[in-house]
């Protein structure tokens, strides 16, 4: 509430800790990058933002200053006063009053120049339209500094004025300077003020709360008063006075019997009556205070008098109420706080005086019928003298009885536990109590898992009868499986039969490999015709076997290839068998010269693979005749064996084109380490 | 304790076993291993992961719709113990165990059967067009029976002269 407490009023910074940050942020929020070459209404819209966007953070700062510090006329009077006597209206609204102007100056200056950006023409003249304003804007705040500093300053002392509630029960101390207020707020309030031997010890209001027939009053413990002309008092003194005439409490005068504060009963007397006014429709209560130095009854004459004449002051203020005149004792009071004596009494006499005031006031205004319909107590009147209590029926008396009864008997299961050796031993069986059709069932186990499956998703009432069912459907479907498996039956071939179509797929896929490699190497191998066959596969053997596979007598076929190629078969064979080194084309006349050796070598026809002399010529080497091919031999072997007898490297042997290829030896490593990679 | 089904291929999960994820809208996902758990982060989804039984559902490569599936339903009311029914379950979970491997089994060779009718028809047909590879027409003429030939055939023996030194 802004009424009594001032302390959420946000920090005023000084003029130039505000310029800083408001072009601080508009450097940050707004874009700052620019071009001259973008087009010219994007430059002026560029720098129109930033000049209102300064202007939009002024006048946002400075509006909430001005609205969170209180106008001193709208504020309780109190308060008003306080902040007068403290501040000097005058200076205060000046201040405000100035923010002001310069919240109406900045959003001109931002008007006036936005209108001349409107026209800007070029990125030079905008940003120096843009300098210019912001410039101006600043140098408004720079001149308001002081008026911030002075604003700053007064938010620190209002957050550290005391939460005063000018509208409920307070109770005023007030007195000359060192006459024992806060002693004794001290003594009635948890508030710890400063007690020293020096006037002037509180130097500002101080606020304390107690208690008195459970409602809450503030207590309020004032600097001391002189008695000096009402021009001539200070801020302090001011501060009391202040409360003394705006506060609606109870007052207590504080009077010091015996003269240790430094002032003679005369000088507080006097006080007392040049501030009487004051104390105008308050209950007043004049206290004696220090009595442990000073008793009241051996009080000198003069003295006497004075305080009688106190007395009767406040009296009257008794009867201006219109309170009962017989409470003489509420007015004069003694008590001190050293020994406190009669703190106490004091403070219920305030508070009562308080109350009855405020009370009385209450039942004469009019807000009390809205309160009075409020409050009914229906009493039913009596019909006549029978007596009828309550009435409890015997059932639940009885009931009660017994379940009393049983509370004290039972043996809960914490006794059991505590019989059969304590928390940790002993767990409790829960089956126990279990409520089951069968008594024995307490103590099964169930096993939550089989096979894979939980147990507890298949129980089931009537899960028999659906496993009956289950297992018809089986039979029915399992005699249908066979039925049609029988039909299917026919169809699968013999084993014989499987054996011939695994060979030939044996025999298609051996064909299909030996294509590939025929196709794959065409161009890397000579092409021999086939009737010069070197590792002499195409034998006799060969196609008798492979007929016989088949299924054909393969004799005749035999006899037939042997009759008619007989001669160049023997003439080779006969040539290898005597000597190598012959013509290799074969002439047709030829078979007639050999027809005698034939008988003998017939059996050398038969082919079979022989190791051939190294000086007989293959028809794929490119030899004219053995004596060459001999010659080349000799040649080669003669070349190479200078070097070998050096053990010198040769063509067959190992050899490492690169030591060191570069990707085994460089770059990083996807995996391993540098030492292996 | 109760045994869960992986959320990506639907196999059991064993206590112990796999990692559990629980998203922000509260959906519990369940993995039997980091293989799952990886597909799903991978954003994979399970109808399309063809080792899943989700897409072998999907796709009618499993059962789908059996009556012994009914028999295993989640109760979230626990019913009261009762021995006999107890009893009668455990035998009962066998049995209906049994039944549905058989259907599932059955199922699959029901899909296979297709396939291996035409294999056999191919391999029928290949028999008869190919025998030629293994079987002279000659041969096929005289016995017309797809076999391989029975025919072993004596190469006259004159091998004594052959075994003379090779080099003359």
């Amino acid at each position: 509430m802004v009424q009594y407490s001032f302390k959420k009023i946000t920090v005023v910074p000084n003029g130039k800790d505000f310029i800083d940050i408001i072009l601080s942020r508009t450097q940050r929020q707004t874009p700052t990058v620019v071009h001259k070459g973008y087009a010219i209404s994007r430059l002026r819209q560029f720098y129109m933002r930033k000049v209102k966007y300064t202007q939009q953070n002024f006048h946002e700062k400075l509006t909430a200053i001005i609205d969170e510090f209180p106008r001193l006329d709208d504020i309780h009077p109190f308060y008003g006063d306080l902040l007068h006597v403290l501040y000097n209206k005058d200076h205060y609204k000046l201040a405000l009053g100035q923010i002001n102007t310069a919240r109406n100056l900045i959003s001109k200056i931002a008007k006036d120049y936005v209108k001349l950006l409107k026209y800007g023409d070029s990125l030079y003249r905008c940003k120096s339209l843009k300098v210019a304003a912001l410039g101006r804007m600043c140098t408004v705040i720079k001149r308001i500094g002081p008026s911030l500093a002075y604003l700053e300053q007064i938010r620190q002392h209002m957050a550290r004025l005391p939460s005063i509630d000018p509208n409920t029960r307070t109770i005023l101390i007030c007195g000359y300077p060192n006459v024992g207020k806060s002693s004794f707020m001290n003594k009635i309030t948890r508030a710890d003020v400063d007690v020293q031997p020096y006037a002037f010890t509180t130097k500002s209001l101080f606020v304390g709360h107690t208690d008195y027939k459970y409602l809450r009053y503030q207590v309020i413990d004032t600097p001391g008063i002189l008695d000096r002309p009402f021009e001539d008092r200070n801020i302090i003194e001011m501060c009391s006075i202040t409360a003394l005439a705006h506060l609606r409490a109870a007052v207590l005068f504080f009077l010091d019997i015996s003269g240790s504060c430094g002032y003679s009963i005369a000088q507080q007397a006097a006080l007392f009556h040049s501030i009487k006014s004051l104390f105008m429709n308050k209950p007043l209560i004049i206290v004696c205070n220090k009595t442990d130095l000073q008793p009241l009854d051996r009080l000198s004459e003069e003295d006497m008098k004075l305080v009688m004449e106190m007395k009767a002051e406040a009296i009257k203020t008794v009867m201006g109420q219109g309170g009962e005149p017989s409470n003489e004792e509420g007015v004069l009071l003694t008590m001190s706080t050293l020994t406190q004596d009669g703190v106490i009494a004091v403070k219920n006499a305030a508070c009562e005086r308080l109350l009855n005031q405020r009370v009385e006031l209450k039942m004469k205004s009019k807000k009390i019928n809205d309160c009075l319909n409020r409050f009914h107590v229906a009493i039913p009147k009596p019909r006549d003298q029978k007596e009828r209590p309550p009435c409890i029926p015997q059932a639940v008396l009885e009931a009660k009885a017994k379940q009393a009864a049983e509370q004290e008997k039972r043996k809960t299961e914490k006794d059991l536990e505590d019989e059969n050796g304590g928390a940790g031993v002993y767990s409790s069986n829960l089956r126990k109590n279990y409520i089951l059709a069968n008594n024995e069932w307490k103590e099964d186990i169930l096993p939550e898992i089989l096979d894979g499956h939980n147990v507890y998703d298949f129980i089931d009432p009537d899960i028999l009868l659906r496993l009956e069912e289950l297992e018809r459907e089986e039979g029915l479907r399992q005699a249908e499986e066979e039925d049609t498996e029988f039909e299917m039956d026919g169809n699968e071939l013999s084993p014989e039969e499987q054996e011939a179509l695994a060979a030939i797929r044996k025999k298609k896929s051996l064909l299909i490999q030996q294509h590939r490699i025929k196709k794959s190497t065409a161009e890397s191998r000579p092409t021999v015709p086939r009737k010069f066959d070197k590792y002499r596969e195409f034998t006799t053997e060969r196609m008798g076997r492979q007929l016989s596979n088949m299924g054909l007598d393969p004799s005749m076929a035999i006899n037939r290839v042997r009759s008619r190629s007989r001669g160049r078969k023997r003439e080779r064979s006969f040539d290898r068998g005597d000597d190598g080194g012959e013509a290799m084309d074969m002439d047709v006349d030829r078979p007639n010269k050999m027809l005698r050796v034939r008988s003998r070598s017939l059996s050398m026809s038969r082919s079979r693979s022989r190791s051939r002399p190294p000086s007989e010529v293959v028809p794929g080497e490119g030899f004219k005749d053995s004596a060459q091919k001999v010659k080349a031999h000799k040649l080669a072997k003669k070349s190479v064996k200078k070097r070998n007898k050096d053990a010198r490297r040769g063509e067959a042997d190992r050899v490492i084109p690169t030591l060191k290829p570069k990707h085994l030896f460089s770059g990083k490593r996807s995996i391993g380490k540098t030492q292996r990679r | 304790m109760r045994l869960e089904k992986c959320w990506f291929c639907s196999s059991t999960i064993y206590p112990g076993h796999g990692i559990q994820f629980v998203r922000n809208d509260a959906k519990i996902f369940r993995f039997c291993r980091s293989k799952c758990h990886k597909n799903f982060k991978m954003k994979r989804n399970p109808r399309k992961v063809k080792w899943t039984k989700a897409y072998r559902r999907l796709h009618g490569k499993d059962m789908t719709q059996d009556s012994t599936f009914e028999f295993e339903r989640k109760r979230n009311r626990p019913e009261r113990y009762d021995r006999n029914i107890a009893e009668n379950t455990l035998k009962a979970i066998k049995k209906i165990d049994k039944i549905r491997s058989d259907r599932a089994y059955d199922h699959i060779k029901n899909r296979l059967k297709t396939g291996k009718i035409q294999r056999q028809k191919q391999a029928r047909k290949q028999l008869e067009q190919d025998i030629h590879l293994v079987k002279a027409p000659l041969a096929l003429a005289q016995d017309s029976s797809l076999h391989l030939p029975k025919i072993t055939v004596n190469v006259s023996q004159t091998w004594t002269e052959e075994n003379q030194p090779m080099e003359e």
